[in-house]
């Protein structure tokens, strides 16, 4: 935004850019930028994930260009945080550039661990003037990026911004064309249509009907979650009083059991690794979950399924109301080298390398990407994914650093509990409430 | 001469310190770290002396009790499982046998690979979808099975996959134990009119309970500290079916970020399994009667 302020109030660069001539200028400029920095290399935490390996590919032509080198340290996604937090805890870390689950910006930005953006982007020797923040997908750019707003993670009074979305997703509906077509049957607009749906795709498909993640922990969670938002239902109330257990949190607890039990066999195992195999394997008629699928669908080593698959909007509650997560960058507070980080990381989120990246396989973050109509040509499904970033819901859980605890070792329980049929919906929802209690307690948003 | 005093002193104290020092001082940091409150990523000036406090709230939070019976059960069953097929197959292989060295080194290859890798096999063979056993019932006509996905069905696949990678070690130790036995006891004892079975119970093997008591301490103390494979196999679940001590103070330490607790119920674990080794060396001290 700052860099929009910048080119607007620059008579010369609006002159250059009306008369054509703004691309050189801006590369010899681009030169300069880059020029002080050649032959320093960068270390980067990055996680396996498939927007990563597509990032992957790029890195080359990033030294290419700049002359700045990159070494990538991968790890599975959620073994990434031990490793980030010891590094950046140190005085000077190894880490130039991280990328981080949603879920961990307000601890690192409580813990001083990483850096503020403005002054980056206020730079003129560091920003680039084609780079457009108001090209990222707003709710992305919130959700990832912003810390310190209303109830310490949502835009608004306060807000600051410590990170770009990178990997950034939302859920959505993808189903089976040729099933549906062939079974005469319409894709589920709303939640009542899936339960109804359930039962005749188990029956007559001849495969799950919906696939799902279901291991105990985190990934149960989060499929109970995609459903409780959009029936209306929030883990706690404005209070930070625990309410997950009132009516709509059973209700869409008692949804989950149903896609247990008529979908693919091994649900309360599966991870996201499963659950998307499970469809890209011909095992399940639907999936509803992060939008990464775009990626494998189309990977013919990874997809018995492309060339099948139709895209809908997350179906509709009582509201609609996706997910909001993924992945952003932020530059370590401890960071060697903290200007050529910014400057990969602004080139990772320029035009040209979002659109290369989202062809590799990544997600795009930029709405000229989603809007570019070669991208939409090649992936229809942008025309839905835009319509469903609508509905990007940013409260979807709490980013609060006890949700961790939570969502692991009380919901992530309970809810495992739930599916295998261990307990009633209710009596696993309330059984937990006490711990949950004791666990917001301890981080004092509720007395004691 | 008669040696000083002081001499085995001066020969042994730096090796004794140093011991001392790798041992003790994690243990040691650990129950410190239970007295505190402090936050990875944060400098350990800010850590919060909260007592005996932590202690306190684990000792009263029913997942860990479960935790810790979980783990008993664990361990009790694939230490015994271990050690009887292990000294079996120790029995079986320990004499000239046409091949022996090549099923010496297959017994051996489970304990040779990385827990990681055990538990991704292990995860790939019981997937419900598209793993090994269930191809298997499929080609017997028989409908797959949700073998993590099921609390019991998820505990036996643990417990199967903890077997698989370590009866090769104890089959390693005893196999080197029974190769040390006195072959002249052996020719006594077949002289008097012994049978097989009473040479291999009543000569053989208390010939060789030193071995035995130290094998079954090494697997205990290793059966309660696995972690990875049950990591990648189940994550603990489903619900807390699977969830041993050691995950539960990893996820404790680096989930919950309650590295204060994760320490406390370390120190639980500790003494749990002090007082199961010193059962174990009960049954046969080497130390003790080496004197």
């Amino acid at each position: 935004m700052q860099r929009r302020h910048f080119l607007h109030s620059t008579g010369s660069a609006a002159a250059l850019s009306v008369f054509g001539t703004g691309l050189p200028v801006a590369s010899s400029h681009a030169q300069d930028r880059f020029a002080k920095y050649k032959g320093q290399t960068l270390v980067i935490s990055v996680p396996s994930h498939p927007h990563y390996d597509a990032m992957m590919k790029l890195l080359p032509e990033f030294t290419k260009q700049t002359g700045i080198k990159v070494e990538a340290d991968r790890l599975q996604i959620l073994r990434m945080k031990d490793k980030q937090l010891l590094e950046m805890a140190k005085p000077g870390g190894d880490y130039d550039l991280v990328s981080y689950v949603v879920m961990w910006k307000g601890e690192y930005v409580k813990k001083n661990l990483i850096r503020e953006l403005e002054p980056f982007l206020k730079n003129t020797a560091l920003a680039d003037p084609g780079f457009d923040m108001t090209d990222i997908v707003p709710g992305y750019l919130e959700n990832l990026g912003l810390v310190g707003g209303p109830k310490g993670y949502l835009p608004g009074p306060g807000a600051k911004l410590y990170g770009l979305p990178y990997g950034a997703e939302t859920s959505i509906l993808a189903y089976r064309k040729d099933i549906f077509d062939k079974l005469n049957l319409q894709a589920p607009a709303t939640y009542e249509d899936m339960v109804k749906l359930l039962p005749i795709l188990k029956d007559k498909a001849g495969m799950g009907a919906l696939t799902s993640r279901g291991q105990a922990g985190h990934q149960c969670t989060h499929a109970w979650l995609l459903h409780l938002n959009p029936m209306g239902g929030k883990v706690f109330d404005a209070q930070w009083k625990p309410v997950f257990n009132n009516a709509t949190g059973v209700k869409a607890l008692e949804f989950f059991q149903q896609v247990v039990v008529t979908g693919p066999a091994g649900i309360p195992a599966f991870g996201q690794g499963e659950m998307m195999t499970a469809f890209l394997q011909g095992q399940a008629a639907m999936y509803l979950d992060s939008t990464v699928i775009f990626g494998p669908v189309r990977d013919a080593a990874k997809s018995k399924v492309d060339g099948k698959v139709s895209y809908a909007l997350h179906p509709k509650g009582v509201r609609y109301a996706s997910q909001s997560g993924g992945l952003g960058l932020a530059i370590p507070r401890n960071a060697k080298n903290p200007d050529a980080a910014f400057l990969l990381m602004q080139w990772l989120l320029s035009k040209s390398q979002d659109v290369a990246v989202s062809k590799l396989g990544g997600a795009p973050t930029l709405l000229s990407t989603l809007s570019n109509a070669d991208m939409v040509r090649q992936y229809p499904e942008y025309i839905t994914l835009r319509e469903q970033l609508k509905y990007l819901d940013l409260d979807w859980r709490p980013i609060i650093a006890e949700w961790d605890e939570i969502n692991v070792q009380a919901l992530g329980v309970a809810i495992s509990e739930a599916i295998t049929g261990k307990k009633a919906a209710q009596e696993a929802l309330d059984g937990t409430v006490p711990k949950v209690t004791q666990i917001m307690q301890r981080g004092g948003y509720l007395k004691a | 001469m008669k040696t000083k005093p002081w001499v085995p002193a001066v020969y042994l104290g730096p090796a004794v310190l140093v011991m001392a020092l790798a041992c003790l001082y994690p243990v040691l940091s650990a129950v410190q770290l239970g007295f505190f409150n402090w936050s990875m990523g944060t400098p350990w000036s800010n850590a919060q002396w909260v007592g005996l406090e932590t202690f306190q709230r684990v000792l009263h939070e029913p997942s860990v009790w479960r935790s810790l019976k979980t783990t008993l059960l664990f361990a009790a069953i694939v230490v015994s499982i271990e050690m009887a097929l292990g000294i079996a197959l120790a029995l079986a292989l320990e004499g000239q046998v046409r091949g022996m060295a090549f099923f010496r080194t297959l017994f051996i290859l489970p304990m040779m690979i990385a827990p990681i890798a055990v538990g991704l096999t292990w995860r790939y063979l019981f997937d419900t979808q598209f793993g090994l056993l269930n191809a298997l019932l499929g080609a017997l006509g028989l409908e797959p099975v949700a073998w993590l996905a099921q609390e019991s069905s998820a505990f036996i696949a643990i417990i199967v996959a903890d077997i698989w990678q370590w009866t090769p070690f104890v089959f390693i130790m005893m196999i080197a134990a029974l190769a040390n036995v006195d072959r002249s006891v052996l020719e006594a004892a077949r002289v008097d009119g012994a049978n097989w079975w009473q040479i291999t119970f009543l000569v053989k093997l208390p010939m060789v309970m030193h071995i035995i008591a130290i094998t079954l301490l090494m697997r205990l103390i290793d059966a309660f500290r696995v972690l990875e494979v049950i990591y990648i196999l189940t994550f603990g679940g489903p619900g807390e079916a699977t969830e041993i001590l050691s995950l539960y103070i990893y996820k404790t330490a680096f989930v919950g970020q309650q590295l204060g607790a994760a320490a406390a119920i370390s120190v639980l674990l500790l003494v749990v399994v002090f007082g199961l080794s010193w059962a174990a060396l009960r049954l046969s001290n080497p130390f003790r009667e080496k004197h």
